[in-house]
Protein backbone atom coordinates (compact mmCIF):
# COMPACT_ATOMS: atom_id res chain seq x y z
CA UNK A 1 0.00 0.00 0.00
CA UNK A 2 1.03 3.47 -0.86
CA UNK A 3 2.53 6.04 1.93
CA UNK A 4 -0.77 7.65 2.69
CA UNK A 5 -0.82 10.97 4.71
CA UNK A 6 -1.51 10.57 8.19
CA UNK A 7 -5.54 9.78 8.63
CA UNK A 8 -5.92 10.46 5.22
CA UNK A 9 -8.42 7.73 3.43
CA UNK A 10 -10.17 7.26 0.51
CA UNK A 11 -11.39 4.22 -0.04
CA UNK A 12 -13.87 2.08 -1.76
CA UNK A 13 -15.94 -1.61 -2.29
CA UNK A 14 -17.47 -3.10 -5.21
CA UNK A 15 -20.59 -4.91 -3.25
CA UNK A 16 -21.97 -6.01 -6.82
CA UNK A 17 -19.17 -8.60 -6.30
CA UNK A 18 -19.69 -9.69 -2.92
CA UNK A 19 -23.07 -12.04 -3.02
CA UNK A 20 -22.34 -13.83 0.32
CA UNK A 21 -25.00 -16.34 1.44
CA UNK A 22 -27.27 -15.57 4.17
CA UNK A 23 -24.47 -17.45 6.93
CA UNK A 24 -21.92 -15.16 5.35
CA UNK A 25 -23.42 -12.21 6.00
CA UNK A 26 -24.66 -12.91 9.67
CA UNK A 27 -20.60 -13.26 10.06
CA UNK A 28 -20.06 -9.99 8.82
CA UNK A 29 -22.40 -8.78 10.80
CA UNK A 30 -21.43 -10.36 14.06
CA UNK A 31 -17.87 -8.72 13.78
CA UNK A 32 -19.31 -5.44 14.79
CA UNK A 33 -21.24 -4.09 18.03
CA UNK A 34 -24.46 -5.35 18.78
CA UNK A 35 -26.02 -2.11 18.31
CA UNK A 36 -25.28 -1.70 14.67
CA UNK A 37 -27.60 -4.84 13.75
CA UNK A 38 -30.67 -3.27 14.29
CA UNK A 39 -29.59 -0.23 11.59
CA UNK A 40 -28.81 -2.90 9.61
CA UNK A 41 -32.01 -5.22 9.66
CA UNK A 42 -34.22 -2.77 9.32
CA UNK A 43 -34.00 -2.41 5.73
CA UNK A 44 -36.75 -4.02 3.45
CA UNK A 45 -34.28 -5.08 0.71
CA UNK A 46 -31.40 -7.08 0.52
CA UNK A 47 -29.18 -5.02 -1.31
CA UNK A 48 -29.99 -2.11 1.04
CA UNK A 49 -29.05 -4.62 4.23
CA UNK A 50 -25.74 -5.80 2.15
CA UNK A 51 -25.05 -1.78 1.56
CA UNK A 52 -25.41 -0.62 5.23
CA UNK A 53 -23.32 -3.61 6.51
CA UNK A 54 -20.41 -2.83 4.56
CA UNK A 55 -20.67 0.89 4.96
CA UNK A 56 -20.39 -0.15 8.97
CA UNK A 57 -17.60 -2.40 8.27
CA UNK A 58 -16.03 0.77 6.76
CA UNK A 59 -16.17 2.37 9.55
CA UNK A 60 -14.71 0.29 11.95
CA UNK A 61 -12.27 -0.91 9.62
CA UNK A 62 -10.93 2.08 8.67
CA UNK A 63 -10.79 3.30 12.30
CA UNK A 64 -8.71 0.53 13.58
CA UNK A 65 -6.39 1.03 10.37
CA UNK A 66 -5.86 4.60 10.57
CA UNK A 67 -5.83 4.90 14.67
CA UNK A 68 -4.96 1.72 16.05
CA UNK A 69 -7.25 1.86 18.66
CA UNK A 70 -8.38 -1.96 19.38
CA UNK A 71 -11.91 -2.77 17.67
CA UNK A 72 -13.90 -3.43 20.70
CA UNK A 73 -12.66 -0.15 22.05
CA UNK A 74 -14.03 1.54 19.21
CA UNK A 75 -16.98 3.80 19.71
CA UNK A 76 -19.03 4.89 16.79
CA UNK A 77 -22.09 7.36 17.33
CA UNK A 78 -24.27 9.86 15.50
CA UNK A 79 -25.50 13.07 16.14
CA UNK A 80 -29.08 14.35 16.12
CA UNK A 81 -28.80 14.70 12.32
CA UNK A 82 -27.91 11.33 12.04
CA UNK A 83 -23.90 11.98 11.30
CA UNK A 84 -21.71 9.14 12.46
CA UNK A 85 -18.35 10.32 14.61
CA UNK A 86 -15.84 8.60 16.72
CA UNK A 87 -16.13 9.13 20.54
CA UNK A 88 -13.46 9.86 22.72
CA UNK A 89 -10.87 10.04 19.96
CA UNK A 90 -7.70 10.11 22.33
CA UNK A 91 -5.76 9.87 19.21
CA UNK A 92 -3.10 12.23 18.03
CA UNK A 93 -5.73 13.41 14.95
CA UNK A 94 -8.25 15.54 17.63
CA UNK A 95 -10.15 16.48 14.25
CA UNK A 96 -10.44 13.01 12.45
CA UNK A 97 -13.29 12.78 10.61
CA UNK A 98 -14.92 10.28 8.16
CA UNK A 99 -18.32 9.91 5.39
CA UNK A 100 -19.44 7.13 3.75
CA UNK A 101 -21.64 6.71 0.76
CA UNK A 102 -23.67 4.14 -0.65
CA UNK A 103 -25.49 3.96 -4.09
CA UNK A 104 -25.53 1.29 -6.73
CA UNK A 105 -22.38 -0.41 -6.67
CA UNK A 106 -20.53 1.04 -4.66
CA UNK A 107 -19.82 1.67 -0.60
CA UNK A 108 -17.08 4.18 -0.19
CA UNK A 109 -15.56 6.21 2.68
CA UNK A 110 -12.93 9.39 3.18
CA UNK A 111 -11.50 10.33 6.26
CA UNK A 112 -9.40 13.39 6.74
CA UNK A 113 -7.50 14.25 10.19
CA UNK A 114 -7.77 18.09 9.74
CA UNK A 115 -10.64 19.34 7.47
CA UNK A 116 -13.97 18.12 7.05
CA UNK A 117 -14.23 15.62 4.91
CA UNK A 118 -17.75 14.35 2.94
CA UNK A 119 -18.31 11.79 0.31
CA UNK A 120 -21.05 11.22 -2.36
CA UNK A 121 -21.50 8.40 -4.53
CA UNK A 122 -24.24 8.40 -7.63
CA UNK A 123 -25.17 6.16 -9.45
CA UNK A 124 -26.31 7.67 -13.05
CA UNK A 125 -29.31 5.73 -13.69
CA UNK A 126 -31.96 6.00 -16.18
CA UNK A 127 -35.08 7.54 -14.64
CA UNK A 128 -37.88 4.96 -15.30
CA UNK A 129 -41.20 5.91 -16.79
CA UNK A 130 -39.69 9.92 -17.55
CA UNK A 131 -37.79 11.35 -19.40
CA UNK A 132 -34.23 12.91 -18.53
CA UNK A 133 -35.78 16.36 -18.56
CA UNK A 134 -39.00 15.20 -16.54
CA UNK A 135 -36.55 13.84 -13.98
CA UNK A 136 -34.74 16.26 -13.28
CA UNK A 137 -37.29 19.25 -13.33
CA UNK A 138 -38.20 17.28 -9.84
CA UNK A 139 -35.54 19.07 -8.44
CA UNK A 140 -35.57 22.43 -10.12
CA UNK A 141 -35.74 24.06 -7.01
CA UNK A 142 -32.59 22.94 -5.25
CA UNK A 143 -30.49 24.18 -8.02
CA UNK A 144 -29.59 27.56 -8.01
CA UNK A 145 -30.69 29.36 -12.40
CA UNK A 146 -26.97 29.01 -12.77
CA UNK A 147 -26.18 25.55 -12.26
CA UNK A 148 -29.73 24.76 -13.97
CA UNK A 149 -28.17 26.80 -17.08
CA UNK A 150 -25.16 24.24 -16.93
CA UNK A 151 -27.43 21.56 -16.95
CA UNK A 152 -29.94 21.71 -19.61
CA UNK A 153 -26.96 23.01 -21.94
CA UNK A 154 -25.00 19.77 -21.64
CA UNK A 155 -26.57 18.23 -24.92
CA UNK A 156 -27.81 14.63 -24.86
CA UNK A 157 -30.26 13.54 -22.57
CA UNK A 158 -27.76 11.60 -20.89
CA UNK A 159 -25.50 14.10 -20.88
CA UNK A 160 -27.92 16.74 -19.31
CA UNK A 161 -29.02 13.74 -16.34
CA UNK A 162 -24.85 13.09 -16.16
CA UNK A 163 -24.70 16.71 -15.61
CA UNK A 164 -27.31 17.17 -13.01
CA UNK A 165 -25.67 14.21 -11.15
CA UNK A 166 -22.20 16.01 -10.82
CA UNK A 167 -24.18 18.99 -8.98
CA UNK A 168 -26.55 17.27 -6.67
CA UNK A 169 -23.39 14.65 -6.14
CA UNK A 170 -21.22 17.49 -4.83
CA UNK A 171 -23.93 19.77 -2.89
CA UNK A 172 -24.80 16.10 -0.88
CA UNK A 173 -20.90 15.69 -0.55
CA UNK A 174 -21.06 19.52 1.01
CA UNK A 175 -23.84 19.12 3.09
CA UNK A 176 -22.81 15.39 4.73
CA UNK A 177 -19.11 17.03 5.44
CA UNK A 178 -20.69 19.69 7.41
CA UNK A 179 -23.39 17.52 8.94
CA UNK A 180 -26.45 18.96 8.09
CA UNK A 181 -29.52 16.80 8.08
CA UNK A 182 -32.26 16.57 6.05
CA UNK A 183 -33.31 20.60 6.11
CA UNK A 184 -30.38 21.57 5.07
CA UNK A 185 -31.34 23.90 2.01
CA UNK A 186 -29.50 22.85 -1.04
CA UNK A 187 -30.50 25.96 -3.29
CA UNK A 188 -28.26 27.83 -0.85
CA UNK A 189 -25.40 26.61 -2.50
CA UNK A 190 -23.94 26.82 -5.72
CA UNK A 191 -21.19 25.52 -7.76
CA UNK A 192 -18.35 26.80 -10.24
CA UNK A 193 -16.24 24.94 -12.02
CA UNK A 194 -13.58 25.39 -15.28
CA UNK A 195 -14.87 21.83 -16.94
CA UNK A 196 -15.32 19.97 -13.29
CA UNK A 197 -11.61 20.90 -12.21
CA UNK A 198 -11.01 24.14 -9.36
CA UNK A 199 -14.23 23.55 -7.92
CA UNK A 200 -15.90 26.07 -5.70
CA UNK A 201 -18.60 26.52 -3.77
CA UNK A 202 -21.01 30.07 -3.32
CA UNK A 203 -22.66 29.64 -0.01
CA UNK A 204 -25.85 32.34 0.08
CA UNK A 205 -24.55 34.46 -2.39
CA UNK A 206 -20.74 34.61 -1.71
CA UNK A 207 -17.74 32.08 -2.75
CA UNK A 208 -15.96 30.20 0.34
CA UNK A 209 -12.76 29.52 0.12
CA UNK A 210 -12.54 27.18 2.80
CA UNK A 211 -13.60 24.39 0.53
CA UNK A 212 -12.61 22.12 -1.87
CA UNK A 213 -13.96 19.88 -4.37
CA UNK A 214 -13.65 16.66 -6.47
CA UNK A 215 -15.68 14.59 -9.21
CA UNK A 216 -14.50 11.58 -9.74
CA UNK A 217 -15.92 8.68 -12.60
CA UNK A 218 -15.90 5.15 -10.79
CA UNK A 219 -17.03 3.70 -13.79
CA UNK A 220 -19.86 4.27 -16.57
CA UNK A 221 -22.67 4.57 -13.89
CA UNK A 222 -21.05 5.98 -11.40
CA UNK A 223 -19.44 9.01 -9.93
CA UNK A 224 -17.91 10.47 -6.64
CA UNK A 225 -17.79 13.43 -5.08
CA UNK A 226 -15.05 14.54 -2.76
CA UNK A 227 -15.95 18.01 0.00
CA UNK A 228 -12.98 19.05 2.23
CA UNK A 229 -13.15 22.12 4.02
CA UNK A 230 -13.14 23.93 7.04
CA UNK A 231 -14.10 22.66 10.47
CA UNK A 232 -15.58 26.29 11.82
CA UNK A 233 -18.42 25.58 8.85
CA UNK A 234 -19.66 21.64 11.08
CA UNK A 235 -22.96 22.40 12.32
CA UNK A 236 -23.00 23.12 15.86
CA UNK A 237 -24.11 19.52 16.57
CA UNK A 238 -21.51 18.01 14.64
CA UNK A 239 -18.79 20.28 15.59
CA UNK A 240 -19.25 19.61 19.28
CA UNK A 241 -17.52 16.03 18.25
CA UNK A 242 -14.76 17.87 16.91
CA UNK A 243 -11.51 17.85 20.10
CA UNK A 244 -10.09 20.62 18.17
CA UNK A 245 -12.55 22.70 15.84
CA UNK A 246 -9.74 25.33 15.49
CA UNK A 247 -7.06 24.14 13.44
CA UNK A 248 -3.90 26.45 12.65
CA UNK A 249 -4.53 27.91 9.51
CA UNK A 250 -1.32 27.21 7.58
CA UNK A 251 -2.17 23.19 8.33
CA UNK A 252 -5.74 23.90 7.01
CA UNK A 253 -4.37 25.34 4.04
CA UNK A 254 -2.13 22.61 3.12
CA UNK A 255 -4.52 20.03 3.60
CA UNK A 256 -6.94 21.72 1.76
CA UNK A 257 -4.90 22.43 -1.19
CA UNK A 258 -2.85 18.68 -1.29
CA UNK A 259 -4.31 16.97 -3.92
CA UNK A 260 -6.84 14.33 -4.32
CA UNK A 261 -5.75 10.36 -4.47
CA UNK A 262 -7.64 7.81 -6.33
CA UNK A 263 -9.94 5.37 -4.49
CA UNK A 264 -7.97 2.27 -2.87
CA UNK A 265 -10.63 -0.82 -3.86
CA UNK A 266 -11.23 -2.88 -1.12
CA UNK A 267 -12.88 -6.26 -0.76
CA UNK A 268 -15.39 -7.70 2.10
CA UNK A 269 -12.92 -10.38 2.67
CA UNK A 270 -9.85 -8.08 3.35
CA UNK A 271 -11.90 -5.78 5.49
CA UNK A 272 -13.04 -8.45 7.36
CA UNK A 273 -9.59 -10.03 7.84
CA UNK A 274 -8.65 -6.44 8.95
CA UNK A 275 -10.93 -6.83 11.79
CA UNK A 276 -10.22 -10.48 12.56
CA UNK A 277 -7.07 -9.56 12.86
CA UNK A 278 -7.26 -6.90 15.75
CA UNK A 279 -8.82 -10.12 17.98
CA UNK B 1 -76.39 -5.48 4.51
CA UNK B 2 -77.21 -4.18 7.87
CA UNK B 3 -74.27 -6.21 9.23
CA UNK B 4 -72.21 -4.77 6.93
CA UNK B 5 -72.98 -1.62 7.49
CA UNK B 6 -72.67 -2.04 11.70
CA UNK B 7 -69.15 -3.57 11.15
CA UNK B 8 -68.03 -0.35 9.22
CA UNK B 9 -70.23 2.23 11.57
CA UNK B 10 -68.08 0.23 14.25
CA UNK B 11 -64.90 0.62 12.88
CA UNK B 12 -65.53 4.33 12.19
CA UNK B 13 -66.60 5.28 15.39
CA UNK B 14 -63.25 3.74 16.75
CA UNK B 15 -61.14 6.29 14.66
CA UNK B 16 -63.63 9.36 14.74
CA UNK B 17 -65.33 11.51 17.43
CA UNK B 18 -68.51 12.94 15.99
CA UNK B 19 -67.44 16.80 15.49
CA UNK B 20 -64.36 16.56 13.52
CA UNK B 21 -65.84 14.57 11.48
CA UNK B 22 -68.50 16.66 10.41
CA UNK B 23 -66.04 19.71 9.70
CA UNK B 24 -63.43 17.65 7.48
CA UNK B 25 -67.16 16.22 5.21
CA UNK B 26 -67.13 18.17 1.73
CA UNK B 27 -70.47 19.34 0.19
CA UNK B 28 -72.55 17.17 2.60
CA UNK B 29 -73.98 19.75 4.17
CA UNK B 30 -77.87 18.60 4.82
CA UNK B 31 -76.25 15.25 5.65
CA UNK B 32 -74.53 17.13 8.62
CA UNK B 33 -77.60 19.51 9.50
CA UNK B 34 -79.61 15.69 10.34
CA UNK B 35 -76.44 14.27 12.08
CA UNK B 36 -76.53 17.79 13.91
CA UNK B 37 -80.00 17.35 14.93
CA UNK B 38 -79.31 14.06 15.93
CA UNK B 39 -76.31 14.53 18.43
CA UNK B 40 -78.34 13.81 21.66
CA UNK B 41 -79.46 10.86 20.13
CA UNK B 42 -77.88 7.52 21.64
CA UNK B 43 -74.59 6.26 19.90
CA UNK B 44 -75.23 2.98 18.31
CA UNK B 45 -78.60 5.02 16.67
CA UNK B 46 -76.38 7.69 15.37
CA UNK B 47 -74.09 5.34 13.73
CA UNK B 48 -76.66 2.93 11.99
CA UNK B 49 -78.26 6.49 10.33
CA UNK B 50 -75.02 7.55 9.01
CA UNK B 51 -74.90 8.23 4.93
CA UNK B 52 -72.69 7.32 2.53
CA UNK B 53 -70.48 10.68 3.22
CA UNK B 54 -69.11 9.34 7.01
CA UNK B 55 -68.36 5.92 5.35
CA UNK B 56 -66.53 8.14 2.32
CA UNK B 57 -64.35 9.47 4.83
CA UNK B 58 -63.10 6.19 6.02
CA UNK B 59 -62.32 4.52 3.32
CA UNK B 60 -60.91 7.19 1.83
CA UNK B 61 -58.03 6.93 5.10
CA UNK B 62 -57.92 3.77 3.97
CA UNK B 63 -57.46 4.54 0.79
CA UNK B 64 -55.11 7.36 1.08
CA UNK B 65 -52.68 4.90 2.85
CA UNK B 66 -52.93 2.36 0.17
CA UNK B 67 -52.64 5.20 -2.28
CA UNK B 68 -49.58 6.34 -1.09
CA UNK B 69 -48.19 2.86 -0.78
CA UNK B 70 -48.62 1.70 -4.23
CA UNK B 71 -46.69 5.28 -5.25
CA UNK B 72 -43.60 4.61 -2.86
CA UNK B 73 -43.91 0.89 -3.91
CA UNK B 74 -43.40 2.17 -7.60
CA UNK B 75 -40.79 4.95 -7.03
CA UNK B 76 -38.62 2.57 -5.55
CA UNK B 77 -39.16 -0.13 -7.85
CA UNK B 78 -39.00 -2.72 -5.08
CA UNK B 79 -39.51 -6.17 -5.74
CA UNK B 80 -42.24 -8.64 -4.48
CA UNK B 81 -40.39 -9.62 -1.79
CA UNK B 82 -39.82 -6.29 -0.46
CA UNK B 83 -43.21 -4.88 -1.32
CA UNK B 84 -44.47 -7.39 0.94
CA UNK B 85 -42.62 -5.99 3.75
CA UNK B 86 -43.68 -2.70 3.33
CA UNK B 87 -46.77 -1.35 6.08
CA UNK B 88 -47.94 1.87 6.57
CA UNK B 89 -45.26 2.58 9.44
CA UNK B 90 -42.76 1.99 6.97
CA UNK B 91 -39.80 4.32 6.80
CA UNK B 92 -39.17 5.52 3.25
CA UNK B 93 -35.45 5.38 4.02
CA UNK B 94 -35.69 1.84 5.24
CA UNK B 95 -37.33 0.98 1.95
CA UNK B 96 -34.13 2.15 0.08
CA UNK B 97 -34.82 5.83 -0.36
CA UNK B 98 -32.08 7.86 -1.05
CA UNK B 99 -32.59 11.78 -0.91
CA UNK B 100 -33.64 11.89 -4.47
CA UNK B 101 -36.25 9.42 -3.71
CA UNK B 102 -37.77 11.15 -0.86
CA UNK B 103 -38.40 14.31 -3.06
CA UNK B 104 -39.70 12.22 -6.39
CA UNK B 105 -41.76 10.92 -3.54
CA UNK B 106 -43.32 14.11 -2.36
CA UNK B 107 -43.53 15.58 -5.85
CA UNK B 108 -45.63 12.15 -6.73
CA UNK B 109 -47.91 12.65 -4.01
CA UNK B 110 -48.91 16.40 -4.66
CA UNK B 111 -49.35 15.44 -8.18
CA UNK B 112 -51.51 12.52 -7.28
CA UNK B 113 -53.55 14.06 -4.83
CA UNK B 114 -53.54 17.51 -6.00
CA UNK B 115 -52.29 19.21 -3.34
CA UNK B 116 -49.06 21.25 -2.12
CA UNK B 117 -46.43 20.34 0.46
CA UNK B 118 -44.58 23.03 2.39
CA UNK B 119 -40.87 21.94 2.71
CA UNK B 120 -40.89 22.13 6.52
CA UNK B 121 -44.02 19.61 5.61
CA UNK B 122 -42.04 17.78 3.02
CA UNK B 123 -39.31 17.22 6.16
CA UNK B 124 -41.45 15.73 8.45
CA UNK B 125 -42.75 12.71 6.15
CA UNK B 126 -40.57 9.95 7.13
CA UNK B 127 -43.66 7.01 6.75
CA UNK B 128 -46.25 5.64 4.82
CA UNK B 129 -48.46 6.75 7.70
CA UNK B 130 -47.29 10.37 7.85
CA UNK B 131 -47.64 11.14 4.36
CA UNK B 132 -51.45 9.78 4.19
CA UNK B 133 -51.89 11.63 7.36
CA UNK B 134 -50.29 15.09 6.09
CA UNK B 135 -52.70 14.24 2.66
CA UNK B 136 -55.96 13.73 4.21
CA UNK B 137 -55.49 17.05 6.54
CA UNK B 138 -54.62 18.72 3.05
CA UNK B 139 -57.26 17.52 1.19
CA UNK B 140 -60.14 17.85 3.78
Amino acid sequence: MEEEEAGVRRWLVDVAHWRPSPAQFDAVVALLPSHERPAIARFVREDDRKRALVSRLLHYSLVHHVLRIPFRQINICRTPEGKPYLQKNGSALPNFNFNTSHQGDYVGIASEPFCLVGLDIASVSKPQGETASEFISNFSSYLTHHEWNYIVRAGTPSQVLTEFYRYWCLKEAFVKAIGAGVGFGLQRIEFHHEQWTNISIHIDGGVSNKWRFWLFKLDEMHLASIAKGHPEDAVSSYKKTLSNATVAEEQLHSALESPEEAFTLWTVEQLTQLLELME
Amino acid sequence: MAATMSAISAKAAGGYRTAPALVSWKGSRAQGRSLISMAAAPRSLRLVSLRTPRFRVYAAKAETVNKVMEIVKQQLALGAEAAAAVTPESKFTDLGADSLDTVEIVMALEEEFNITVEEDNAQNITTIQEAADLIDKLVA
